[in-house]
């Protein structure tokens, strides 16, 4: 378990994952209130990534469940395997013939069957999804439910029950109760607004587009070959795209993937006719694109009419002779 | 600090966000496990277990920094002035107090414990002083901006100011009067002097922070009440801004009412056919009953908007809230007309809204600067587009019906309506001048299901509300 906020953000380092402290602060408290994390946020801010990260951190194994409308029980919790049952009773024809031989009568060879039933209800038959595995888990782990907001409201009531006791009851088998309650991370994107009492019993974190510093040290870590300058440049045309009122702003996987490209490309420095080419790979919409390259041209000048006054009116000198 | 989270969530309720009784449980378990010690740490515990909605968390962060840092960020502030006033450097004036209070022992003035905590630079104490004289003056009560001279006043009174003033005038001419009077000495006499309008601005500025405190929402409340009573006519840049936050919202609205009337019907009827071929892998015994989807019904809209110069301003921001639409929604076909008509969804899918929009009315897609012929209109619309209309479709007209005199061609609304789901008409005149002059209001209307006038945002809602609802 972590020892302080120090600690979850040296931990979170070392499975390459930049935090800050009020992100390090809320996962601290969530391992030691035992509570769950609902992290909302715009797309690509690495809300799945922390519930990862978090697993990795611990040393815990990670059990994930994706939501998606529709999502009920028997894909959530657990479903009994029919066809394996019935494939059994067909092999065991012949037990079940012994079982009710001599048996008086309908009623009695009913009773002997019941009194065999826990041989098919039992968790040999029985198909664990995710909530069932998290809860039955002979080791710690963390559970993450992936954008909850996508599920009904229905299974929102029912996941409720489950994240407040961590027991469910299986009718055939009884009560199964968690010998370790999982770290539960649940992501929103906020498709839909989540029922107060969900949210109130979760702690509420908020990861927004991270400040310059922060991108600057992810790029920095997830892709190691790339140029202090290049890095540089990237981050601040990538922060000044996202004050632009765009359909789809740049996440920070886009911004990597864009650095990824231009390493590849061996560039060390941004100019705008290589912004032009590449824009691509962070904006989606042709629309987006557009704004963003006039905004970017604008950019990329200022930034060289800052960096290099003095070395330009050189040059111009040396062409005037 | 068990009393002041208790009243910094009462005070996040009065702003209009929901705290519970478990989720101030929750923040004194989270306060007790990161500590008290830093600043950031107390703000994130207390945002992760007090503030659940993304929306909350601006309002939050004001009332934090009101809340939390109010006295002690007042007290530096009102330091800060006073080393200016004084032209010195925050050393030089540190040694000044301190000489000051060597000075006044040695001449053996007693102090009250007022101008020992102002004279000495004890923050704490004067926060402490500041908040029992709040308490007896009951500044808590505050409401509005205009009450703040007289809470001021009372609290000053708590305080006992005027005793202060005389004190502080006797320390100074301590001081100062006897004579030879160094340069240090004149400096600490204006520096006493100085202390007392501070603790006077200081109390003006701990009025003004309570003020702020209770009114975070009631500004928004109200901002956002007088945007929604304002005719479109007369819009500047900056309340468009405001107004598209408003249809964003609004469009939310929109969304979630539709979210709800899909789950109530997503049941089907019992489908023989899938349930056999889903139970053939247990040898036809039915273990899984199969209903079959229900089709979604995606709202289909069909937007008719009139750019012409009569209705200029309305139709602007119609477009805006047809942009919102055609955002949230797959099927949503825009086309705006005057004489000719022509269709904008492509424009408004492939750019940003104001650029969208800038193009529609410039002439970029039809021309905008013939007379307004609604009949004509209608009848290419009939001509080239009618097949877009199907019995899902919405079919929306934005415009004031005024025809120029030109032939109506109500017969094309009259078949729209047949094929359509409904048909609902804007318009952003008065009702009362429908079908005077060159309105042609009166023979649209039997053909339409829904007639609104439509000149604001109050207004738009109610439209709304009737189109997702039926």
């Amino acid at each position: 378990m972590f020892e302080s906020i120090e600690d979850v953000i040296e931990r979170f380092g070392g499975q390459s994952y930049v935090c800050s402290r009020g992100i390090a602060t809320v996962v601290y408290l969530a391992a030691h209130l035992r509570k769950p994390i609902l992290v909302e946020g715009p797309a690509g801010v690495g809300k799945t990534e922390l519930a990862k990260v978090l697993a990795g951190a611990l040393g815990h194994e990670l059990i994930r469940l994706q939501c998606y409308e529709g999502l009920d029980e028997a894909k959530a919790l657990y479903e009994w395997e029919y066809a394996k049952q019935l494939l059994y009773t067909q092999i065991l024809k012949e037990k079940i013939g012994e079982v009710l031989e001599g048996a008086q009568g309908l009623r009695e060879a009913v009773d002997r069957i019941a009194q065999q039933d826990d041989v098919f209800f039992s968790e040999r038959f029985i198909v664990p999804r995710p909530l069932l595995r998290a809860i039955s888990s002979s080791a710690p782990c963390v559970l993450l439910i992936d954008e909850i907001d996508k599920s009904d409201t229905e299974f929102e009531a029912f996941l409720l029950e489950v994240l407040s006791d961590f027991q469910v009851s299986v009718p055939e088998l009884g009560t199964l109760k968690a010998r370790h309650v999982p770290l539960v991370v649940l992501t929103s994107n906020n498709a839909r607004e989540m029922s107060d009492a969900l949210k109130r019993r979760c702690l509420h974190l908020y990861i927004d587009f991270p400040d310059r510093e922060q991108e600057r040290a992810i790029v920095a870590l997830k892709v190691p070959g790339v140029g202090a300058r290049l890095a540089d440049e990237v981050v601040d045309a990538v922060q000044a795209i996202r004050k632009l009122d765009l359909k789809k702003l740049p996440s920070i996987s886009e911004t990597l993937d864009w650095t990824k490209a231009l390493t590849l490309l061996n560039v060390e420095s941004l100019d705008s006719a290589l912004v032009h080419d590449t824009l691509s790979a962070i904006l989606k919409y042709e629309g987006d694109i557009r704004r963003a390259q006039q905004e970017l041209k604008e950019h990329v000048a200022r930034v060289r009419a800052r960096e290099a006054p003095a070395p330009a009116a050189v040059s111009n000198k040396d062409v005037l002779h | 600090m068990d009393a002041k989270i208790i009243e910094f969530a009462s005070l996040l309720r009065e702003n209009g966000i929901r705290v519970s009784l478990s989720e101030s449980m929750d923040t004194f378990r989270a306060l007790a496990i990161v500590g008290l010690g830093r600043r950031e740490a107390v703000r994130a515990a207390l945002r992760a277990t007090l503030v659940k909605r993304a929306v909350d968390l601006p309002t939050f962060d004001i009332l934090f920094e009101l809340y939390f840092s109010g006295v002690g960020e007042i007290v530096k502030e009102a330091e800060a002035a006073s080393m200016d006033a004084l032209g010195t450097t925050p050393a030089e004036y540190q040694q000044l107090l301190e000489e000051l209070e060597r000075l006044l022992r040695e001449r053996g003035i007693e102090l009250s414990e007022l101008a020992r905590a102002l004279l000495s630079g004890d923050t704490g104490g004067l926060e402490r002083l500041l908040r029992e004289a709040a308490g007896r003056a009951g500044v808590a009560r505050i409401e509005r901006t205009y009450q703040e001279g007289r809470y001021a006043e009372a609290m000053q009174e708590a305080m006992g100011t005027g005793d202060l003033a005389r004190e502080l005038e006797g320390i100074g001419q301590a001081l100062a009067g006897e004579g030879e009077g160094t340069l240090r000495e004149r400096q600490m006499a204006r520096l006493v002097e100085r202390k007392l309008r501070e603790l006077q601005e200081l109390i003006r500025r701990y009025v003004r922070g309570e003020v702020e405190k209770h009114d975070v929402s009631q500004r928004q409340a109200a901002r956002m009440q007088t945007l929604a009573e304002k005719s479109f006519y007369y819009l500047s840049e900056d309340e468009i801004r405001r107004m598209k936050e408003a249809v964003t919202r609004l469009a939310e609205r929109l969304k979630n009412a539709l979210a709800m009337r899909r789950r109530s019907a997503k049941r089907g009827k019992f489908d023989v056919k899938d349930t056999l071929r889903k139970n053939l892998q247990y040898g036809g015994v039915p273990f899984k009953i199969r209903f079959d989807a229900r089709r979604r019904v995606k709202p289909q809209v069909l937007v008719l908007c009139d750019v012409s110069d009569s209705v200029r301003n309305v139709s602007r921001f119609m477009l805006q809230f047809v942009y919102s639409l055609q955002d949230l929604y797959s099927k949503v076909r825009s086309f705006i007309f005057v004489s000719e008509i022509g269709e904008i969804t492509r424009l408004f899918e492939e750019n940003d809204i104001h650029q969208a929009i800038d193009q529609a009315i410039r002439g970029n897609v039809i021309n905008v600067y013939a007379h307004s012929d609604f009949g004509r209109a209608f009848r290419e619309f009939h001509r080239n587009h009618l097949a877009a209309v199907t019995r899902h479709t919405t079919v929306i007209i934005l415009g004031d019906a005024r025809n120029n005199y030109n032939l109506p061609h109500e017969w094309v609304l009259r078949e729209i309506r047949q094929r359509a789901k409904q048909l609902i008409w804007l318009n952003p005149e008065n009702r009362v001048t429908w079908g005077f002059g060159d309105s042609e209001m009166d023979r649209y209307l039997p053909y339409c299901d829904v007639v609104e006038e439509c000149r604001n945002l109050n207004q738009l809602y109610r439209v709304v509300d009737r189109m997702v609802l039926t």
